[in-house]
C-alpha cells in the first residue's frame, strides 16, 4: 500500500513535468515560465560552480537554527505552559494575540534592534515557527490521558518522574505534530527573511531576488525547486526521528 | 496491627460538586467497613456515584468531608497502599508489558533482580508471562485487564479498588475474567472493592454486595453472599443465586421507578 502511494507520487511528478516541459517546447506558455530542461541546465551549471552549495548552506543555517531555537524553546515552554497551571494562565493571553500576528511585520522593529544581520533573520524565522511548536506541546500535555497519570501517582511516581515518564512519551505525538509545521514554516521564512539586505549575502532567498532583479526566472526556479528539495528532505528526516522515538505508536506515520 | 482494624474504613464520607452556582450532591453520607481479605461489590443505578465514591477512596478525587481510612491510617492522596483498576486500560501504550509491571516497583526503588522476580510472579499468575515483550497495542482487552491486574498486585497494595474493570468486554471474556479474578484473589489473599453495575458480577464474585441508592447516594442494604469458594460458573443456575440476584433487581429498580425520568 505504502508503496504503490510512492509509485503515484512519483509518477505524479514526472507527468507535471513532462507537460511543462511540452507546453514551452511548443510555446503555448510564456518565456518568463521557462522549462524543467532550462532549469535543470541552470541547476547543474551552479551546482558544478559550487554557488548553489554556498548559498543553500547559508540558509539552511539559518533556517535549522531557528527550527532548533523553536524545538527547545517551544517544547520547554509549551510542556511548563501545559503541566503547570500558572505558567499556562501566563502565557495564554500572550500566546493568544501574537500567533495571527504577521510575524514579517516585527521585521522593521527587530531590523532597529539587531540592524541587518543574521540576528533579526534567525529571530524572524523563531518568531514564526515558535508558535505551532508552543500551542501543539502545549495541547499535547493538556490531552494526556488522565488514567495514565492517575496509575502513576497510584503507584507513588512523584510529579517529576510522572512529567518525565509519563506526561513527555504520551504527549509525544502531538509534540511532533507541531514540529512538523514548525519545520515547514522555517523554509517559507527562509525567503522572507532574505529579503532584507540583499545583493550582497549568500542564500536561496537573494538568489531569487537577484535573479528577479536580472529578469532571470529560470534561475528564479532553481533557487525554488532548491527550497522546495530541502524543506521535503528535512520533512522526511524529521518524520524518521519521529517513527523512531514513536515506534510504540498506532500513527507512527 | 489488630486484626479488629477493618482494611478499608469509610466514615460519613460526602461529596458535593459545585456546578456553576450550584451544588449536586453526588454522595449523601456513607460510612462503610471492608474487613481484611473480603470481596466487597459495590451496585447501584447508573450515575449514582459508586465510581466517584471508589476514585474517592483511591484518592483520586477530593472528597467534601468524612474520612477515609486504610487498615487505620487517614489517606487522602493516592498512593500505592490502595491499587487502583480503572475501567479504559491505563497500561502506557508506550512500554511493553513487562516494563509496565516493573515500573511501578522501580519508582518505589525496588532493585532489578527483586523487580524481575516480582515481574515474573505475577505476569505468570495471570497466565501472559509469553506476551511480557508486547506492546498494550497488541493485545485484546481482556488481556489488557489481565496484565492491569498483574501491574497493581506487583506493587503490593493493601487493597484492590476496582472500577468495573470488565465493564468494556464482551459477555464470554467477562465471565472467563470472572472466574480468573476469584482465582488470583483467592491466591492473592487482598481486600476488594469492586464497582460494577453487572449484578450476576456482583454476586458471584463477591462477600459481600453494598447496594447504593440512586445520587445522592446513600447505603441501601448490605447483602451477604456465603455460597462456598472456590465458585463455578454453574452457581449462577441455583435458586440462591437467582434469589439473590433478583432481590437486588429489585432494590435497584426501585431507584429506576423513583428518579428514572432522568436516567436515559
Amino acid at each position: 500500500m505504502d508503496k504503490r502511494l510512492h509509485k503515484i507520487a512519483l509518477i505524479e511528478v514526472v507527468v507535471l513535468l513532462v507537460l511543462w516541459q511540452l507546453l514551452a517546447m511548443l510555446q503555448w506558455i510564456p518565456e518568463y515560465l521557462s522549462s524543467p530542461a532550462v532549469i535543470g541546465k541552470e541547476l547543474l551549471a551552479m551546482v558544478m560552480s559550487g554557488d548553489l552549495f554556498s548559498n543553500a548552506a547559508a540558509s539552511l543555517y539559518r533556517s535549522l537554527l531557528g527550527f532548533l531555537l523553536v524545538a527547545v524553546v517551544g517544547i520547554v515552554l509549551g510542556i511548563a505552559a501545559g503541566y503547570f497551571k500558572p505558567i499556562g494562565v501566563f502565557f495564554t493571553p500572550i500566546v493568544d494575540v501574537l500567533n495571527p500576528v504577521p510575524k514579517i511585520a516585527l521585521l522593521p522593529i527587530l531590523m532597529v534592534w539587531f540592524g541587518i544581520s543574521d540576528t533579526t533573520r534567525v529571530l524572524l524565522i523563531f518568531l514564526t515557527a515558535f508558535f505551532p511548536c508552543f500551542i501543539a506541546t502545549q495541547d499535547g500535555v493538556h490531552g494526556v490521558k488522565q488514567v495514565y497519570v492517575w496509575a502513576a501517582q497510584n503507584m507513588g511516581a512523584s510529579r517529576i518522574q510522572i512529567l518525565w515518564k509519563i506526561i513527555l512519551p504520551a504527549a509525544l505525538p502531538k509534540i511532533f505534530d507541531g514540529l512538523r509545521v514548525s519545520l515547514g514554516l522555517t523554509f517559507v521564512m527562509l525567503f522572507s527573511s532574505e529579503m532584507i539586505g540583499s545583493s550582497n549575502g549568500l542564500g536561496l532567498g537573494f538568489m531569487i531576488l537577484t535573479a528577479d532583479m536580472a529578469g532571470r526566472t529560470d534561475l528564479m526556479f532553481v533557487s525554488i525547486f532548491v527550497i522546495a528539495l530541502l524543506g521535503f528532505l528535512f520533512d522526511r528526516i524529521l518524520l524518521a526521528v519521529r517513527a523512531r522515538l514513536l515506534w510504540w505508536s498506532e500513527n507512527r506515520g | 496491627m489488630s486484626t479488629q482494624t477493618p482494611a478499608i474504613d469509610i466514615e460519613k464520607l460526602r461529596k458535593v460538586y459545585t456546578r456553576g452556582k450550584e451544588e449536586v450532591t453526588a454522595i449523601q453520607e456513607i460510612s462503610l467497613q471492608i474487613p481484611e481479605g473480603k470481596f466487597v461489590s459495590i451496585v447501584g443505578p447508573s450515575g449514582c456515584g459508586k465510581s466517584t465514591f471508589l476514585h474517592i477512596v483511591g484518592g483520586f478525587i477530593p472528597k467534601s468531608t468524612g474520612t477515609v481510612r486504610i487498615r487505620g491510617k487517614e489517606v487522602d492522596k493516592p498512593g500505592p497502599d490502595r491499587g487502583m483498576m480503572f475501567q479504559e486500560s491505563a497500561l502506557f501504550p508506550w512500554k511493553n508489558v513487562y516494563d509496565n509491571v516493573a515500573w511501578g516497583l522501580e519508582v518505589q526503588g525496588v532493585e532489578k533482580a527483586k523487580r524481575d522476580e516480582i515481574v515474573e510472579h505475577y505476569l505468570k499468575l495471570v497466565h501472559l508471562w509469553d506476551f511480557r515483550n508486547n506492546l498494550p497495542s497488541e493485545l485484546s482487552g481482556g488481556m489488557k485487564q489481565r496484565i492491569s491486574l498483574a501491574r497493581v498486585l506487583a506493587f503490593n497494595p493493601d487493597v484492590l479498588l476496582m472500577d468495573e474493570p470488565f465493564g468494556a468486554l464482551d459477555a464470554q471474556t467477562r465471565e472467563k475474567m470472572q472466574v480468573e479474578l476469584q482465582r488470583i484473589w483467592q491466591e492473592s489473599n487482598k481486600s476488594v472493592m469492586f464497582v460494577t453495575h453487572d449484578i450476576d458480577e456482583a454476586v458471584f464474585l463477591s462477600d459481600i454486595v453494598v447496594v447504593f441508592s440512586g445520587r445522592p447516594a446513600v447505603i441501601k442494604e448490605i447483602i451477604e453472599i456465603d455460597f462456598a469458594r472456590p465458585r463455578q460458573l454453574d452457581v449462577h443456575k441455583t435458586q440462591e443465586f437467582m434469589d439473590i440476584r433478583n432481590h437486588i433487581w429489585d432494590l435497584l429498580h426501585q431507584e429506576h421507578s423513583k428518579s428514572g425520568e432522568d436516567e436515559f
